[in-house]
């Protein structure tokens, strides 16, 4: 049976759209996933926002030559993603979470007690940041990513770049404020 | 270059203040360097692989498989040659059709032949005013030399009263 020259073309297009596309996951996967669990506080819940971007992104592989910065580009499909589960999921509360997270976040070579005090410390710290306000509470996070340039921020957000660094500038002031409130009612 | 320069939004830069904005942003980087679980990609792909994918749109036209409607020209062509169809029939239809001018005369139904209907020997008359019938030819228009002649003739036949001629009209008061 003699096969279509466009059925090959189709066959090859989608062969190269699919390799485009695992390409994308072993680059940015680990990132979209450290995107998703600054917000989720969650290993599963992080990881489902990860698989529904790329499943997103295969939806939409037709555009994928048409994008300039496909890291930005993921990152804020999986920001989206986060915002909205973490919207639905708003009547959870969040201070298991914080407790679990500050356990588990990285404390080398600290004794037992040393690394009971610091999780206590990381617990308190995340529970003032979640009393942010959300504009200075979502630049604060996504600024802690190393890789993220204010730039890039601004375009995750849809927001200009003069923004970014105003928001930073307050949420940073109102972090001092908030730990320095709670240290004198102690 | 300007984005290494803006790496992570220079935080320690001495916007804002104080130990506790450093303590979250510290708290936050350790948060944002976590790795990834193991096995992370697999399953994102293993994931992609379960979705059903959307199905491929037909190609135009569907026509043979191996002919000449393959190749990119001859379907221009082909599309060419049916605008041009299409274009000229309704230029040929447009200058055919003109639009009809208004008749100068009433043309009358042509006289029915032997065995056909005939006009009952009807004359059409036309509508007429009734007017003044004149019982005698129009005077000739007089001439100006002769209106002057008389208005002369008048002038002299008028009674003279001390010396000045008698006001045929009244004075407006």
């Amino acid at each position: 049976m003699e096969i279509a020259p466009s059925a090959v073309q189709d066959e090859a297009r989608q062969q190269v759209e699919e390799e485009a596309l695992e390409a994308l996951v072993g680059q940015y996967a680990s990132t979209l996933y450290r995107v998703a669990f600054s917000i989720l506080r969650n290993p599963s819940d992080a990881e489902d926002a990860v698989q529904e971007a790329f499943v997103r992104v295969l939806r939409h592989r037709d555009t994928l030559g048409e994008i300039r910065d496909h890291r930005v580009w993921l990152i804020r499909i999986v920001w989206n993603i986060v915002l909205d589960r973490k919207r639905r999921a708003k009547t959870r509360p969040e201070t298991d979470d914080v407790a679990e997270l500050a356990r588990v976040l990285p404390a080398d070579g600290l004794s037992a007690e040393q690394r009971a005090a610091a999780a206590q410390h990381r617990a308190h710290v995340l529970s003032c940041v979640d009393r942010l306000p959300t504009k200075e509470r979502e630049v604060m996070v996504l600024s802690a990513f190393e890789e993220l340039t204010s730039v890039e921020i601004a375009s995750v957000l849809g927001i200009t770049e003069s923004s970014v660094r105003s928001r930073i500038f307050r949420a940073r002031n109102l972090m001092a404020d908030l730990l320095q409130h709670s240290r004198s009612l102690r | 270059m300007n984005s290494h320069s803006q790496k992570g939004l220079d935080l320690k830069s001495g916007l804002g203040s104080g130990a506790g904005a450093g303590d979250a942003e510290a708290t936050l980087r350790l948060i944002a360097g976590l790795s990834a679980p193991l096995g992370l990609e697999e399953r994102v792909k293993a994931a992609l692989h379960e979705v059903p994918r959307s199905g491929s749109l037909l190609h135009w036209p569907a026509g043979p498989r191996s002919g000449w409607m393959q190749s990119t020209w001859a379907r221009t062509a082909a599309a060419a040659a049916i605008v041009f169809v299409v274009a000229g029939g309704g230029w040929e239809v447009y200058s055919r059709v003109q639009p009809a001018e208004p008749p100068n005369a009433i043309a009358l139904p042509p006289v029915a032949a032997h065995g056909g209907f005939s006009s009952a020997n009807a004359i059409r008359t036309p509508r007429t005013l009734n007017g003044t019938v004149l019982t005698h030819p129009l005077a000739a228009p007089a001439r100006p030399d002769a209106i002057a002649e008389k208005k002369q003739a008048d002038r002299a036949k008028k009674p003279v009263k001390n010396g000045k001629a008698e006001a045929t009209e009244p004075i407006a008061p």
